[in-house]
């Protein structure tokens, strides 16, 4: 009952950080690369800055909302998933 | 202190008030399915606060980048990335562990931004499509 529970927990610490690892890898290296790219346009084109910020701050958001779904579901392997999987193994055991 | 661009301001309006529409309808689905209470308002509260301040966040990062050399500007958008991630990290352990804020109501509101996005884009391309039929 003790190995289940314990590979349980360390399944869910396992995907909850390999969920957060990637997830958070890919917003972060999108927005450094969109701004650099926003900044060069705004270089080559001044009067167009306006523009420029609107769509980076929409682009900005919707990369970070892949960051955040990974959050969410890391926040769920942490602290839901443990808890329904032990008392799941319990009900089909019969403790 | 630097001005806020009103670029900024006006999509963080735009976000907030489209997330206060989620946000009713939100409470409106836990009133329809019986498991209303306050710990639904506080939670949706917390998640409502924290999407607005990180996209408003996300605005001031963008403004104070473009002000910047190509290389400054990719360390600051990384470096604010980072921290707004550990921000909403933060809230959402506060959401789930603290037992005053409903989980659901807590980190639901944190998707809301992108559904109010999309929502924009499907209005700009009706609007796009419109504007090239009257052209024809």
């Amino acid at each position: 009952m003790e190995l289940a529970i314990g590979i349980i927990l360390g399944c869910c610490a396992l995907g909850a950080g390999i969920c957060m690892g990637i997830g958070a890898i890919g917003p972060g290296i999108g927005e450094g690369n969109a701004v650099s790219k926003a900044c060069e346009a705004i270089g080559r084109q001044p009067e167009s800055k306006g523009a420029v910020t609107s769509t980076m701050i929409m682009g900005c958001a919707i990369s970070e909302t892949t960051g955040i779904y990974a959050l969410v579901i890391a926040i769920l392997l942490i602290f839901v998933a443990p808890i329904t999987m032990v008392n799941a193994l319990k009900n089909a055991i019969g403790l | 202190m630097q001005a806020i661009d009103p670029v900024v301001l006006k999509e963080t309006k735009y976000i907030a008030l489209w997330s206060l529409v989620f946000s009713a309808i939100m409470q409106a689905v836990f009133l329809v399915i019986g498991r209303w209470d306050y710990t639904v308002i506080l939670g949706n509260l917390l998640g409502y606060a924290a999407i607005v301040l990180n996209y408003f966040g996300i605005g001031l990062t963008v403004q104070k980048a473009l002000e910047k050399e190509e290389k400054d500007a990719k360390q600051t958008m990384k470096l604010s990335n980072t921290v707004r991630m550990l921000f909403l990290f933060c809230v959402a352990v506060i959401g789930v562990t603290v037992p005053v804020f409903h989980m659901v109501a807590a980190l639901v509101p944190l998707l809301f931004p992108r559904i109010a996005i999309a929502l924009r884009m499907i209005g700009n391309k009706k609007d796009q499509t419109e504007e090239g039929e009257h052209e024809q």
